[in-house]
């Protein structure tokens, strides 16, 4: 065990391990204090009490999404990682015959800024591609490339989708976004029966994987199999999508490693970097240029606004004068709106932030009653801005009230049972 | 004003509060009104906004997206949803509800 940026980490860096049986996150016994804080946020349920005490335990990874909820939002620090990759990616830092490669989410560069003192929320983008350099990555390539990628396809598979309607063998509406892994788990898991309406692109990070082993090694004049691709996300779960047995489309593993926002928090002081004096740098242009319709993935609705920025353009043939479509930007819970094309009517969309809001569109569609064409949903409420793998709230564990609650709670509830 | 017995222990039942949990109650009162996912997601919309960090705010505006489909010699010149990007970009996905099925027949009870 290691703690990264105020959380426990075991030091487990899996390789062809079938992601199903691995618990990302589960409670330490010893500091569980009871509170019942993690039940309340996690959406599935996985997370619950295992003893007279209150106890709480992930009982089953099946049941567990890996969002990592109940790890942000635990008051005393309990809750631990159970994967991480970073010493496996300081090895092939120091190997000349590794060419490694950074892909960092959108998210993680609203959080990274906080682990080195900067003030909640600031970007910090230059910054950490200039970090990835002195880390010693070979290529510095960004996940936010994809992201654009990703509007290209999943953008195209939503046009396609409308227009085939009432034709034979048409896929189904709404059509579900599929970049958020937590998300993707959940419907294979309770609603299989709506796989159909899941959008076949894979998410941003699922993309970039291949492409970087394809695309870029033949742009870098690199053999493929010396390339090991490092996802950088602000998310647990991505460690799970990583691992995924399918994701091996450029023949070899797609994604070598994947870690979070607090994991290069800690590879950057680990490596004696002092990042607050870092230049602002770029990453490198072919697999690294993005717009902000990418940077705004991390948001809840970004992924929907960023898709109708394109859908405006293709469907009406105009230009969109104005890209903001503040309509669709979601802080919590479920937001709907009808959005007018010209020359097309109206789109109808719907976002929903956190996975309970999740299941209740999915009922909805599995009813027949979904009046939308296209639904994005994301795990984390807020979106991966809030992920389980961003640096914590300082506020939650520094509530002394809650805590003393809590701790008094349980030492009453202990008394009562042994009474 | 005068302060009778009851009115002075009231006061020192408040102090004593404020001293135990205020400056910590402060504090949270703060984050909840300053909100820090808000705060993120504030950073992210200026950031899209900020021409200095991003020239272009839509994807199909973007160079490497427009190289990277270039109906000549693109690495997928056959555009999105090409043969290319179902080999590479497009997956399929797996029913997993087996597990918590059978879970649920042992008694597990999920929100779900």
């Amino acid at each position: 065990m290691k703690k990264i940026e105020g959380v426990m980490t075991q030091t487990n860096a899996p390789s062809g391990v079938d992601p199903d049986s691995i618990f990302f996150v589960q409670v330490d016994a010893t500091k569980c204090e009871a509170c019942g804080t993690c039940e309340e946020v996690c959406a599935t349920g996985a997370i619950q009490s295992i003893n007279e005490d209150g106890i709480r335990q992930v009982v089953d990874p099946a049941a567990c999404m890996n969002c990592g909820q109940c790890l942000v939002n635990c008051p005393f620090g309990a809750i631990y990682e159970g994967v991480s990759y970073v010493d496996e990616i300081f090895e092939k830092l120091k190997d000349p015959d590794t060419v490694v490669v950074s892909m960092p989410a959108p998210a993680v560069r609203y959080g990274l800024g906080e682990c080195f003192g900067a003030p909640t929320g600031t970007y910090v983008g230059g910054k950490m591609h200039a970090a990835l350099r002195q880390l010693g990555f070979d290529y510095i390539w960004d996940n936010e490339f994809t992201a654009d990628v990703t509007i290209m396809e999943e953008g195209t598979e939503l046009i396609q989708r409308v227009k085939e309607q009432g034709k034979k063998d048409a896929r189904p509406l709404p059509q579900f976004t599929s970049c958020c892994p937590g998300w993707i788990k959940f419907a294979e898991t309770f609603y299989p029966d709506l796989l159909p309406n899941l959008s076949s692109c894979k998410s941003p990070i699922g993309m970039l994987g291949p492409l970087a082993k394809t695309y870029g090694a033949h742009e870098t004049h690199t053999p493929a199999k010396k390339i090991y691709t490092v996802s950088i996300m602000p998310c647990i779960a991505k460690k799970y999508e990583g691992m995924r047995a399918e994701m091996a489309d450029s023949g070899f593993r797609d994604i070598d490693a994947t870690i979070d926002t607090r994991e290069l928090a800690y590879m950057i002081k680990t490596a004696g970097i002092n990042f607050n004096s870092l230049p602002s740098q770029a990453p490198d242009a072919v697999l690294g240029d993005s717009t902000g319709a990418a940077t705004i993935f991390g948001n809840s609705g970004g992924v929907m606004e960023a898709a109708l920025r394109l859908a405006y353009e293709v469907l009406s043939g105009k230009t969109l004068k104005d890209p903001d479509i503040k309509v669709v930007r979601t802080h919590e819970g479920i937001n709907a709106a009808d959005v007018k094309v010209p020359g097309f009517g109206t789109v109808k969309v719907a976002v929903a932030s956190g996975l309970s809001n999740a299941a209740k569109l999915c009922e909805e569609v599995r009813a027949g009653k979904s009046p939308y064409h296209f639904i994005e949903i994301m795990s984390c409420p807020g979106g991966c801005v809030n992920g389980g793998g961003q640096p914590l709230d300082p506020e939650i564990r520094a509530s002394l009230f809650r805590n003393t609650v809590a701790q008094i709670n349980k030492r009453f509830r202990a008394r009562r049972v042994t009474a | 004003m005068k302060m009778n017995r009851r009115g002075f222990m009231k006061a020192c039942g408040v102090v004593a509060g404020y001293a135990m949990l205020g400056v910590n109650m402060t504090k949270e009162a703060v984050a909840a009104s300053m909100d820090f996912v808000g705060l993120r997601q504030k950073s992210v919309y200026a950031t899209d906004a900020d021409s200095k960090i991003y020239k272009y705010r839509k994807s199909q505006n973007n160079p490497m997206v427009k190289k990277i489909y270039d109906h000549k010699d693109g690495f997928l010149h056959e555009g999105p949803c090409g043969h290319m990007s179902h080999h590479l970009l497009h997956t399929h996905y797996v029913d997993r509800s087996a597990r918590v099925n059978a879970l649920k027949a042992k008694g597990y009870k999920f929100k779900i």
